[in-house]
Parts: structure tokens; sequence; C-alpha cells
């Protein structure tokens, strides 16, 4: 089976002032579909860094990444726009999402930009919603939600799509450990309807739901284990 | 993405943002404003005046020494040269074939009094028997002047509907006497109300035979010709027998120019035009001073607005907008913006064309064309200066923008 990511000796440089950071520094990893990986690592070592990477958000100074068999790099910005649209779901630290709208309305965004019809798009929203248990708070805006639901929302905003990818950067981290594990419950559910999920986070406990924990350490790959 | 997206969320955040909104539109308002209520004030007066000028009758045209006299030294001038007579009238109904009739008119200024009531400075006209003829003056009341009283230098009257109400306030002026400054005359007949023309009345004046004019205003025998053509067709050919006539009567030589001046219905609409398509030039010209700086305005509201909702681009991103659809997003805002300015400048301006024609003389005709003008390039300004608020936004680097606080 082809690999879903590919990453070859990936680094990526920060110019600050007359130094340079080296957040990865030479970065190799694979991961197939139907894979639930967890990144961990101090903080500074890259995570972060590396997440961005793979969810299209940011380039690469050097090194390749092919995302289902396509380098990345030789992508236009609407390619890029599409693939952030359609092959991935991005679940961030602080959410995201837009104070203005209500969490119905944040799910939907991904169809939109999706061009799918109105009628659709509704019954995607339900069906997400349902799915991170978050459906009788569907006209309640960010404010209005707890960060536990907030972050259901944002889960939901990431699955409606059906990517190819979920990615997750501390997606517990702003969250008390009793929701924490509220929400690990929603990604095992997701794994196990047949989602790739990549996780990023400090707690080993959050970590033992993966079968695959990779350590970062200074931008580098420091253990790959399957567990 | 859909059109109907990209108005929902500028829909949200123009309301969020109610107070800057409004002040931000503020240029386009006042320039589509007075766009509008300036067009539709010129466009009323132009209807108004073309209409009263037919009314006035358009196959008639004036001739006197004077015409259109702009300057001082034309006034000097013109002092100079031969008065027109009722010769010169005789002269034109006897020699023109496309002229009808002739009239004279000789005018002044004076007091007329009726008992203890008087009105001052009303017109005196001195007319003829061709007069009435020429011009439109119907009589309500009584009859008009005959070419006995002419003939016969009687001392009669015929007065202005103003005149008789201020003077008469319903009683039957027929057969009373009234004194035009010194002079007494009997009151035979009484005008039709005219009407007032921008805020003048028609109808505050008192006629009285040529002849009873000379002999009780003033030794002088100049008079004001005017001419009614046979028909509309004919105006031109009669005017330039007029013209062929008069330069014989007066033997101008070939090589000098009229020493008189030929005046229609089209000579005055013509003046007028000049007069108001300089209007035309001083409010586009204001117009387009505050659609620009009302366009700067709402360039510099977006800017800001783009930098605030830098976190929200970066969102709009990370989920799948392209470059164009954010492009699109902010330019639909700036649209709905200045199309809002545009739409509130028609209504004020609408709203102060009625008013200004409610509480002045000044008419007013609100033309399509302006409107849509209006609207049109208040949209153009917003599309114009949203441009680049626009492409700053499509431009953000997606990660940079979502790291933005
Ligand atoms: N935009 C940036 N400009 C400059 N340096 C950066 C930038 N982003 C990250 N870095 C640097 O790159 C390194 C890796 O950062 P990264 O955010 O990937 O760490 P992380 O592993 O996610 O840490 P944490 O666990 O605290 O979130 C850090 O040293 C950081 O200072
Ligand atoms: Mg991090």
């Amino acid at each position: 089976m082809a690999e879903l990511i590919e990453i070859k000796d990936v680094k990526k440089i920060y110019h600050v002032g007359a130094e340079d950071v080296h957040a990865l520094d030479g970065i190799t990893l694979t991961m197939k579909k139907n894979e639930y990986l967890a990144i961990m690592g101090p903080s500074g070592s890259g995570k972060s860094t590396l997440m961005n990477l793979i969810g299209c958000l940011d380039t690469p100074t050097s090194g390749s990444y092919r995302f289902n068999d396509r380098e990345v790099r030789d992508l236009s910005d609407d390619e890029l726009a599409r693939i952030r649209n359609k092959e991935i779901g991005f679940v961030f630290q602080t959410f995201n999402l837009l104070p203005r709208a209500d969490a119905a309305h944040n799910v939907e965004l991904p169809l939109i930009y999706a061009g799918i019809p109105r009628a659709d798009r509704r019954r995607k929203v339900e069906q997400a919603l349902e799915a991170v248990g978050l459906a009788e708070r569907a006209r309640h805006r960010p404010s209005e939600l707890s960060g536990g639901q907030r972050q259901r929302a944002a889960i939901a905003r990431a699955l409606v799509n059906e990517p190819s990818v979920i990615l997750a950067d501390e997606p517990t981290g702003n969250l008390d450990s009793k929701t924490g594990e509220e929400i690990m419950q929603v990604f095992e559910k997701i794994h196990g309807a047949g989602n790739t999920i990549i996780l990023v986070t400090h707690e080993e406990y959050i970590a033992r739901h993966s079968g695959r924990i990779i350590r970062l350490r200074d931008g580098l790959v420091e253990s790959d284990v399957s567990v | 993405m859909q059109v109907s997206e990209s108005l929902r969320i500028a829909v949200v955040n123009l309301r969020v943002h109610k107070v800057r909104s409004l002040l931000t539109i503020l240029g386009t308002v006042i320039g589509v404003m007075s766009v509008i209520a300036i067009v539709s004030i010129i466009e009323g007066m132009n209807k108004y005046v073309s209409e009263r000028l037919l009314e006035e009758g358009s196959n008639t045209f004036y001739v006197d020494k004077f015409g259109m006299i702009t300057d001082y030294q034309e006034y000097l001038d013109a002092l100079k040269r031969k008065d027109l007579t009722v010769d010169d009238a005789r002269a034109l109904e006897r020699l023109s074939t496309s002229i009808l009739v002739v009239g004279s008119l000789a005018q002044g200024r004076n007091n007329v009094r009726y008992g203890s009531r008087e009105v001052s400075s009303v017109e005196v006209r001195g007319v003829d028997e061709g007069f009435q003829a020429a011009s439109t003056v119907e009589v309500e009341h009584g009859r008009f002047l005959s070419r006995e009283d002419v003939l016969r230098r009687r001392p009669v009257c015929v007065l202005g509907s103003d005149v008789r109400d201020k003077l008469f306030a319903g009683l039957d002026p027929l057969g009373k006497e009234v004194r035009v400054g010194r002079h007494r005359f009997s009151v035979i007949g009484v005008a039709e109300k005219k009407g007032s023309l921008l805020g003048v009345s028609q109808d505050s004046n008192v006629m009285v035979p040529l002849t009873a004019f000379q002999k009780a205003f003033g030794s002088r025998s100049a008079v004001t010709l005017i001419a009614k053509a046979r028909d509309q067709e004919s105006l031109q050919l009669a005017q330039d027998e007029a013209r062929a006539i008069l330069r014989a009567r007066r033997k101008v030589p070939f090589s000098k120019p009229d020493d008189f001046s030929i005046l229609s219905a089209e000579t005055f609409m013509e003046l007028y035009k000049n007069f108001t398509s300089t209007a035309y030039l001083v409010t586009v010209g204001i117009a387009a001073l505050s659609l620009v700086v009302g366009g700067i305005v709402i360039m510099n509201i977006m800017i800001v607005s783009v930098t605030e909702r830098t976190k929200e681009i970066g969102i709009r991103m990370a989920v799948g907008a392209r470059r164009a659809e954010i492009m699109f997003q902010f330019l639909i805002e700036s649209l709905i913006l200045s199309g809002a300015g545009g739409v509130i400048g028609v209504l004020v301006g609408v709203g102060l064309a009625a008013l200004i024609s409610n509480v002045t003389p000044l008419p007013a005709a609100v033309k399509a064309w302006a409107v849509g003008t209006g609207l049109l390039v208040a949209c153009g300004v917003g599309a114009f200066f949203g441009i680049y608020p626009a492409a700053r936004a499509a431009k953000m680097d997606p990660i940079v923008a979502l790291r933005y606080e």
C-alpha cells in the first residue's frame, strides 16, 4: 500500500535576527493510511512546526514532502488550499473557531469552500456534530461553549469533509484531564471509523491511545516506536 | 465559494461595526447625494423653464435694441442705437410673408393705487393692438385693449390678476378708476392668471394703450416688438425676414452687425442651458472629489478590517479558502459599503430635492440616469478602492495569519 505521508530530510530554518533557528533539522518519516500516530517531545523540539508542514500550512526550507504521492513543493497555492480543504482536518490547541459564527457554521466552513450544496452541507454538519456529541449546541457561538465543547466543534470541523488525515496539535492542551480524556474518546472513535490521525501531546497517557509514538528532540526524530 | 457566504460574512461584519460602517460611507453618501439633489433641481428647472417658454409661444420672437446684455460697455453701446418704433412693427407686418402679426410693448414701473390701497412697483406695459394676438395674454373678465383704445389714446387699463387681488380684494374692478403714478386709468378688464416663473409672479402688471403710456410716462417712443410667425416651421424664416427688413429700414451697412437683436424662446433656452451646464460641471467636481475621498476612507477602513481579521483569514485559509475567495470576500465587503453609501446617498438626495422643491420655488425632477450613474459610480469606487485591501488579505501566508494575535 502506498504511503500517505513521505517526509525525507526535511529542514525548517527560521532566521531570527542574525541567528538561525533549526526548528526541524532533517526529519525523515513515513506514514500509512489508517495509522494513529502520536508525536511527543519537549517544548521547542519542533512538533508544531512539523505538524504545520504536514498540514500544508507551511513549507519546508529544504527536503522533500510527498502527500498522497504528490510533491507538495510543486503544488500551486490553489492546490494547497484544496488539500487543506479536502485532505486534511486540522485541530488546533487554541481551537481557532470563528468567534462570530455559531458551532454549526464553524463546522460548515470547509464544506462551503468545497462548494458543496446547502442541503448536503446541513446534513454533513449535523452528522459531524452528532459524531462529537455536540448536536444540541449547534446554535451556540464559541463564547457560549465550554473549552471541551469548543474542541469538539473544532474536531467536527476537521472531520466534516472526510479528510485523508486528521492533524491535532495538542488538542487537549487547554483542557482539564477529565475533558481531555473525553476528547481522546472522540479521537478513538474517529480512528475506529477508519480515519488516519496524527496527534501532538505532552502527556504519556494521551499518547498511549495511539498505535505509534514518535519522539522529537531539537528538530530530530529521537525515537519511533509502534505499540 | 458561494456568493451568499461572502454576502453573509460581509453583512455580519458590517453589523458588528455599525457606527464605523456608517462613518466609512459618509463620503460616498455625500457625493451621490449632491449629484442626485443638484441634478434633480437642475433637471426640474430645465423642464419647468422649457415648458413655460413653450407656453409663452414657440412661434413668437422678440426684437429690441438691447438683446442679451452681458456687460456694461455693451449696454452703453446698445444705448446709442436707434430705438425700435411702432412704425417698424407695421413695416414688419406689411413686408414679411411669414410674420402673422407684430405687437409693440413699452415697459416701466410705477405704483398703482385704488382708494387707500396701493401696490408699489408694478410693471406698467404700454401695448398696441397687435400685442394680444402676438402674445398669450387672455382676458378673464371684461375685455382687452382695442385698436380704438390705442388710436384714441384712451385712459383705460387691463389689470394683472395679482394687482386686481391686492387693490380690489373681491370687489368688481370693472369701470373703477385706478391711479398709475399720477395718471388715472379706468379698468376695462382683468387678465387671466399666469402663475409664477421661478418665484417671480407673472401677474403683477397693468396694461394700458401704448399711446396713453407714451403720453403719460415718457416722450421716447422706444418699444420692444413681439412678432408671431405663421407657424412653428416658419419661425426661422420669419426671423430672417425681420432681420433683413429691419437692417434695410435702419440702413445698416452690409459689413456691420445688426444694431438690434432678435430673441426667441430658443435663445432664452440656450442661454439658460449654458448657465446650467456650468452648474453641472461644478456638481461633477464636488461629487468626484467627495467620492475619491470617500473611496480612500473605505480603503483605509478595509485595511484596518483586514488587519483586525488576520486570524479569521488564517482560519479560513487553514480550512481550504483559496486566495481568490479571500480576495472576493473583502471586495464584496467594500462593494457593499460603497453600494450602501450609494443607496443612502440616492435616498437622501431625492429627499433633499423634494424638500428644496417644497420650501423654495425651485422645481425638482429626479432622473433615472442620475440615480443609476450615482449607484454605479459608488460601486465602482468601492470596487476600485477595495482592490488593495482585498489583495493584502489574499496575499497573507496561512501560517503567519493563523499565528497572528
Ligand atoms: N515563526 C517562528 N519564527 C521563529 N522561530 C520559530 C517560529 N516558530 C517556531 N520557532 C522556533 O522553532 C522551534 C520549534 O518550535 P515549535 O513551535 O515547533 O515547538 P513545539 O515542539 O511545538 O513546542 P511546544 O511544545 O512548546 O508547542 C522553537 O525553538 C521556536 O522558537
Ligand atoms: Mg507546539
